[in-house]
């Protein structure tokens, strides 16, 4: 028996000793990200924001864009737009190089473009991103023409967003399509160096970079020599390798543990605030007692949005009112009149609609409940408050954590009462998506018009709106919009979306892009 | 030999059923592959439709099952819906960190699963006895989800012995331990219960009666003799490991098999969830195979009795 204690001491040893070993690697930043899953980095194919995170410190766009959505010129020095709104002219910068030495110039911007609105390249995002493209003129090596079939309200941004990244030519031809996604080639900040499938992808600094927007603080290459993503998908395994140091930068940290940080100081933290949708729920007018307006809009009063956010988010989002984030461009600030927490004034629209309080504390009305179906596929505390609050009001809220499969089913079927979105989008024009009539799913189609809800003069404004001409009347017809929504309360925002951010606080010069949700890496330094 | 090369007859008709319950369960479960592939992305009918025909999905079923078949025949499993990438290179890619898992769990595993099971079975129904048992119980029961966090804590956040999600050698020891335990606790109270048999049997008294050294008498004469039921055990528990370990993986960040299982299934990635159940399968039955072999190597009675 002595023996075997020697033994188990001596490898209980052995293990000590070589866990000692130096790991840590100084001056290069490694960032957590929390999808393991990534498929391509392809930004003519990629749908996925998780994806973009890295493919937008890899690849330059035509227009650049800061944080706050304003223009910049990137790899276009300056554009302008013929008098019919068809014509896009840019003209480019003649220093640019790609990672893999191609020259940078109009034909690499007619070759991006028109491979993806090839249906051989299958693009998930890009495709509808381009909007109506007809096609690319090369004028000459430097000056490339964009030609639209029809005004297209929102290409300016178009242009800045990370799927209209500039691919190298070279590299899309040698290796194709399916290659090209696992070993991008573009003119960014970062070059492509090498891929672990589910567990991490290593960036090296473009020693070449030197063309960075004016906003950047930084000129030449980045002082980050190497930027690895490791792929952590456990909320708290991330948040201890970021507190054990092993990770710089993290990013969707818990909001409870940005609070622990901001108050020790150990670690320097960030939220931005999304632009798009917000978390929200449709609520459906097709079926159940949300076909009420007035069902509907004492759902909405029966909501303390503030104090529900400011209680999930120890305030790093802010509660949302309207269609679009406060982030978006074209917000109107009107929605934020709308729908107070008034539980007295949700229990009197629900008497005059005849809704009766019952016994057990839920209404009734001709011996039905005022019974809700809400199927949950996101942020399942955030739909137990809801359920909670509007249970006070009397409605009988019946949630249910979904996964991707059975929403979809539920869908196709007609089968719920509330479903939740949110979404990332740079521009207004999102709205036609879940509010145009013809988005409305149909069985075995998939639409996000999840309200059902059909009305022509909506439909109008929203196809108005998508052909705007001036930026005042892209505002006005906006205003309309969310102004329309609001009043047929089809769409119950509930917060903003937030990404939380968590780093190292030696460092600085962590940046959102567009759309707060992706960071650009070009100018994180040490202080 | 002839017993073996029956069982490998078996292998064939057992693959191709496996194979062809995961196409059929994955095309009746509710979930459209295109749909979950888009994710909540508002894509447009265009993008959702060319999707589905760069994917062969607009294709009927029955022509997709003729297509994958006559392919898997030439030994082409087909490409990931997901990521375009031919499957067989997507498990292998995640073969490797899955095998370096299991065989750390393993020794760890088997080490203190042996000698705890010793431990309590050299002397049944007292302290130390019920002291192992108790703690070989943990290892069975608690969640490897609230090991693994505990570990990170311990070990990595507030002493900083060992990375979290570090590289190399020292990143597979929390890990292994984590599934190891589980491991460790199953071949402790087999390792026990099947010692106290062996120690009661009359061969042993007569061991003793002759004046055999203690630990000879455990290491030599009995150990071996119990060692069958665990043999078992760890060809099942093995298999278990070496087909991936799903939360572990997730915990400590670690790629493998049981997240790339897990992956396809939630997206209906039908040719890389049929591949990885083929080679599921086929580990099962190579394990059972060894497990067979082995017990001829324990105990040569088995050997013999298959002769006859």
């Amino acid at each position: 028996m002595k023996k075997i204690v020697k033994i188990f001491f001596g490898i209980s040893a052995l293990f000590f000793s070589l866990s000692f070993v130096s790991y840590a690697n100084a001056l290069d930043i490694v960032f957590a990200e929390d999808r393991p899953d990534l498929r391509t980095l392809d930004p003519r194919i990629t749908q996925s924001r998780h994806e973009e995170m890295l493919i937008v410190n890899i690849f330059d766009q035509l227009i650049a864009a800061d944080s706050e959505g304003n223009h910049y010129p990137g790899l276009a020095k300056s554009w302008n737009v013929s008098s019919d709104g068809l014509e896009y002219t840019f003209n480019l910068r003649n220093d640019v190089t790609f990672h893999d030495g191609t020259k940078f110039n109009a034909a690499a911007v007619k070759a991006t473009f028109d491979s993806i609105v090839d249906p051989e390249t299958g693009s998930q995002g890009a495709v509808d991103i381009l909007g109506p493209y007809k096609e690319t003129v090369v004028v000459d090596d430097y000056t490339a023409k964009v030609v639209f079939e029809r005004r297209y309200g929102s290409a300016l941004t178009a242009f800045t967003e990370t799927e209209l990244s500039i691919v190298s030519p070279t590299a899309l031809s040698s290796l194709g399509n399916d290659g090209f996604g696992m070993a991008p080639v573009g003119t960014g900040p970062f070059m492509f160096k090498n891929w672990e499938a589910n567990k991490k992808v290593e960036l090296v600094r473009n020693p070449d970079y030197n063309w960075a927007p004016e906003y950047m603080d930084g000129s030449g290459p980045s002082q980050v020599a190497n930027l690895t993503y490791r792929l952590i998908k456990d909320t708290s395994t991330r948040v201890a390798a970021l507190e054990a140091g092993e990770i710089d930068i993290a990013e969707l940290v818990p909001p409870l543990d940005m609070n622990r940080f901001d108050s020790s100081g150990d670690l320097a933290t960030v939220a931005g605030t999304v632009s798009g949708l917000p978390y929200a729920a449709f609520l459906n007018t097709t079926v159940g007692v949300f076909q009420d307006i007035n069902v509907r809009k004492a759902f909405f009063h029966s909501l303390d949005r503030v104090k529900m956010t400011s209680d999930l988010f120890f305030g790093y989002a802010e509660a949302a009112f309207g269609p679009i984030s406060s982030s978006t461009p074209s917000y109107w600030k009107g929605n934020e009149d709308y729908y107070g927490y008034n539980p007295d004034g949700a229990a009197a629209l629900l008497e005059e609609a005849g809704w009766k309080m019952g016994s057990d504390g839920i209404r009734e009305k001709n011996g039905e409940k005022l019974t809700v179906f809400f199927p949950c596929l996101l942020e399942p505390d955030t739909c137990v408050a809801i359920q909670g609050y509007a249970n006070k009001v009397g409605f009988d809220v019946n949630v249910e954590v979904v996964m991707k499969a059975r929403q979809d089913e539920l869908i196709f079927a007609n089968g719920y009462d509330m479903l939740v979105i949110r979404w990332v989008s740079l521009d207004p024009g999102v709205l036609i998506i879940p509010f145009h009539s013809r988005n409305i799913p149909e069985p075995g189609k998939f639409k996000f018009n999840w309200a059902r809800y059909a009305n022509p003069q909506l439909d109008q404004l929203l196809e108005d709106a998508e052909s705007a001409e001036t930026q005042e009347t892209k505002d006005d017809l906006y205003m309309q919009i969310q102004k329309h929504i609001m009043d047929q309360a089809i769409f119950l925002a509930i917060h903003d979306q937030v990404q939380t951010v968590a780093y190292n606080p030696d460092l600085e010069g962590v940046r959102f892009a567009n759309g707060n949700w992706q960071l650009r890496m070009y100018d994180v330094r040490k202080k | 030999m002839n017993f073996f090369l029956k069982k490998l007859l078996i292998v064939i008709p057992t693959l191709y059923i496996a194979w062809t319950v995961v196409f059929v369960t994955l095309n009746i479960i509710p979930g459209d592959p295109v749909n979950l592939m888009l994710g909540g992305r508002p894509a447009s009918d265009e993008v959702r439709e060319n999707v589905r025909k760069n994917l062969g999905l607009d294709k009927p079923v029955l022509e997709r099952y003729g297509s994958f078949l006559v392919n898997a025949t030439k030994g082409d499993l087909g490409k990931s819906y997901l990521t375009r990438q031919p499957v067989t290179k997507m498990i292998k890619e995640n073969m490797m960190p899955t095998i370096e898992l299991s065989i750390g769990g393993l020794i760890f595993g088997v080490f203190f699963g042996v000698l705890f099971g010793i431990f309590a079975g050299t002397k049944p129904n007292s302290i130390r006895d019920t002291i192992s048992m108790i703690i070989a119980l943990c290892g069975i029961s608690l969640p490897s989800f609230w090991i693994g966090m505990m570990l990170i804590y311990i070990f990595g956040t507030t002493l900083g012995w060992v990375p979290i999600v570090g590289d190399g050698f020292v990143s597979l020891i929390l890990p292994s331990i984590s599934v190891g335990l589980f491991f460790a606790g199953g071949m402790a109270r087999l390792t026990r219960s099947s010692l106290v048999d062996v120690l009661n049997q009359d061969y042993i008294r007569t061991a003793r009666s002759k004046g055999i050294s203690k630990y000879n008498i455990i290491l030599k004469h009995s150990l071996r003799n119990a060692m069958i039921p665990p043999v078992t055990l760890l060809g099942i528990q093995f298999g278990l490991l070496i087909t991936g370990a799903v939360i572990t993986e997730e915990v400590f960040a670690r790629p493998g098999l049981g997240q790339l299982l897990l992956q396809a299934i939630l997206a209906k990635d039908i040719p890389l969830v049929q591949a990885l159940v083929v080679y599921m399968t086929a580990v099962y039955i190579f394990l059972n195979l060894v497990v067979d072999f082995t017990y001829g190597i324990i105990d040569p009675r088995i050997r013999l009795e298959r002769k006859n």
